[in-house]
């Protein structure tokens, strides 16, 4: 029996899951765990271990210790870790229901309708809300996505390669309006535009980790009402009528929630490319297992592909700090163009 | 069917609409001068005059650029078209200009090598190297024919490449300020520093890629039509990419990266002279100077004084007509 079993006493509820799944959440939570404490101790300041541990659980007020830990590094790894997730399960999503493992925010045109919303919102409104970005930014990203897939969908049946290839498209004349306004814009809020573009979370403070945060959280009903759709779409949408399930309007629910997440994420840090596609495949790699079980291990995993990125990015070359952005990226093009080969081997791409 | 039966006869319109393009994009700007005093400054220089040196300085050397720029990415494209039989193919897209701008930044910044005659060819090795990687990638992958593989593996190596552009650019500051303008595509008038030193590759390819021009109509026509026709098509299409990895390269030496510029104007010659290569290379080149001279032109005179970055609006014109070949081809 490699499979574990439980049912609620009235059989309402059952789960089944595969045994490797709970090992896989324990090895992933000790791995951020980790990470956590490198995060905190590493850096331009070196700190110990045993100091790590007595700040956070002493906290004493006007130590160099206390601010480093609760004002620079702790906000950061959370901000690092939580966009993580939030790109991990919109990619997740994304390439569940359009049953393309290519699929990734940044890769359809998603990640940059949120930019060019953010950036446009820099520049021309710059004393707005902090809170209000998540909101333009879901605007410019729902905006993007329904162009895509409203050019994509035709009457052949490789919609899923059309999908991508009009996204690639999209995506290109996005950027140009971006680069744009760049351009139209004052100097200074130019710079300020230039530098989130990059994808990074060096500015992040507790403001932003909370209003991330709470996002998360007012996402995760929908999260957990979408494993139940997510698993009958991931058959095609020909099965899932099959199984009695009039999928469209769940359908367009669902890649909205993977637009939500997604633009949640690229409001505070920028375009962080690659994540959405690279954690997901790393996760199905590892090990089968349902939509349910794979959405929690995507989001775990690609919060710790963040925060080591982000880690690497900040030691690898210091002084200078590299954004985490660009360490994903620099991974995961290589594993892009081996998803590729893999792809055109099953003749599945 | 093409819009001129005979493509001799498109031949006049085209060079009359260059004639008035150029006129144009040295009369007008930010002050707009008279026909007669900028006929005047192109046949009797007087260096009193402000609007002669205006014309002779600064909108000369522009327009120059512009048409050797648009000529040799245009010509770029139409190759690459021919040869991968793939009709959305681009040096863009196939990740050849985030090579040549990757081999100039790295040759600039860690090697030190800054002299103008040594930026084209710093743009030649990375396009190469690009080319190759990419190349690589779609012979080894099983199916790699497909034009969508093509094209994913172009856009995946084009997405490394510019990351680790960024990269040097944060970890160098000089770097980022020398080549800020230079990597978003923008025509200047300093381009011209590169153009002696750019400007023999590209009169080499380009003569290499008009002498083989009837082979790559036989190669449009399918590879074993082509090898039917006597044509070695490995080396073909060897010595074809090569012509286009040196004129994308000495594009990019001198205005950096103009994405979609080799997608737009291949497919606009084709409607006009039809599919013989024999009139689509000579015709694309003199339509791609008059393209990016009207682009330069709107660039510069659209929210006059300030100035779009020509790459912009390569990439807004030329994006849609992207989407729209998907739409019509997949």
């Amino acid at each position: 029996m490699n499979e574990l079993i439980y049912r609620s006493r009235n059989q309402r509820i059952s789960l089944k899951f595969s045994r490797a799944v709970p090992v896989a959440l324990c090895a992933l939570v000790l791995a951020l765990a980790g990470l956590l404490f490198a995060s905190l101790s590493l850096g331009s300041y070196d700190l110990s271990y045993a100091q790590v541990l007595h700040t956070l659980l002493q906290p004493q007020t006007e130590t160099t210790a206390t601010t480093i830990v609760f004002e620079l590094r702790l906000p950061r790894f959370i901000a690092a870790c939580l966009v993580g997730a939030l790109l991990g399960l919109s990619g997740a999503i994304l390439q569940t229901v359009t049953r393309n493992r290519l699929a990734d925010p940044s890769l359809v045109g998603i990640s940059q309708g949120a930019s060019l919303a953010v950036v446009a919102m820099i520049v021309i409104w710059p004393t707005a809300l902090l809170e209000l970005r998540p909101v333009f930014a879901f605007v410019g990203a729902i905006v993007a996505a329904s162009v895509v897939q409203w050019i994509a969908t035709g009457k052949t049946s490789s919609a899923s390669l059309r999908f991508i290839l009009v996204g690639v498209g999209v995506s290109a004349s996005i950027s140009a309006c971006t680069s744009a306004m760049l351009t139209y814009g004052q100097i200074n809020q130019a710079a300020a535009a230039l530098s989130w573009l990059a994808g990074s979370v060096h500015h992040v403070s507790w403001d932003e980790c909370m209003v991330l945060l709470v996002g998360l959280l007012l996402l995760t009903p929908a999260l957990l009402w979408s494993v139940r759709p997510l698993t009958g779409l991931q058959f095609g949408p020909e099965l899932a009528t099959g199984f009695g399930l009039g999928l469209r309007k769940e359908r367009i629910l669902v890649i909205a929630l993977a637009v939500a997440l997604a633009a949640l994420a690229v409001s505070f840090t920028g375009p962080l490319g690659f994540i959405g596609l690279l954690a997901p495949q790393l996760v199905q790699r590892l090990l089968r297992s349902g939509i349910g079980a794979h959405l929690m291990l995507t989001a775990l995993t690609a919060a710790c592909l963040v925060a080591a990125a982000d880690l690497l990015g900040r030691i690898g070359f210091a002084p200078l700090q590299l954004p985490a952005g660009l360490v994903v990226a620099v991974i995961g093009a290589p594993v892009f163009i081996g998803l590729i080969f893999k792809g055109a081997r099953s003749k599945s791409l | 069917m093409p819009l001129f039966t005979r493509p001799l006869h498109a031949l006049p319109l085209i060079v009359a609409l260059l004639g008035v393009a150029m006129l144009s994009h040295l009369g007008f700007g930010a002050k707009a001068i008279s026909l007669s005093t900028t006929l005047q400054a192109l046949i009797s220089f007087d260096p009193g005059n402000f609007d002669h040196i205006i014309i002779q300085h600064m909108r000369l050397p522009r327009m120059v650029t512009a048409l050797c720029v648009g000529a040799a990415l245009s010509v770029a494209g139409a190759l690459l078209q021919g040869v991968t039989r793939n009709p959305l193919a681009d040096p863009g897209l196939l990740a050849l200009m985030s090579g040549a701008a990757f081999g100039v930044v790295v040759g600039s910044s860690h090697f030190g090598i800054e002299a103008d005659i040594w930026i084209p060819v710093l743009a030649v090795a990375g396009a190469l190297a690009a080319a190759i990687l990419v190349t690589t990638i779609v012979l080894f992958a099983p199916m790699g024919r497909s034009p969508t593989v093509l094209l994913l593996s172009g856009a995946a190596v084009a997405a490394f490449l510019s990351a680790l552009v960024s990269g040097i650019n944060m970890l160098n500051e000089e770097s980022f300020a020398t080549f800020r303008v230079w990597l978003s595509g923008a025509i200047t008038s300093d381009a011209i520093h590169i153009l002696p030193y750019a400007a023999p590759w590209m009169i080499v390819s380009l003569i290499l890629a008009l002498i083989s021009a009837p082979q790559i109509t036989a190669l449009s026509m399918g590879q074993e039509a082509a090898t039917g026709l006597g044509v070695n098509v490995v080396a073909l299409s060897v010595r074809l990419l090569a012509c286009t990895v040196v004129l994308t390269a000495s594009a990019v030496a001198m205005v950096g990266p103009l994405g979609f510029v080799g997608l737009v104007v291949p497919h606009a010659t084709r409607l006009l002279v039809g599919s013989d290569y024999r009139w689509i290379i000579p015709c694309s080149a003199l339509l791609g100077g008059l393209f990016l001279l009207i682009v330069d032109l709107v660039a510069r005179t659209v929210i006059a004084p300030v100035e779009v970055a020509t790459g912009v609006i390569t990439t807004l014109l030329g994006a849609p007509l992207f989407v729209m070949l998907v739409r019509k081809l997949l």
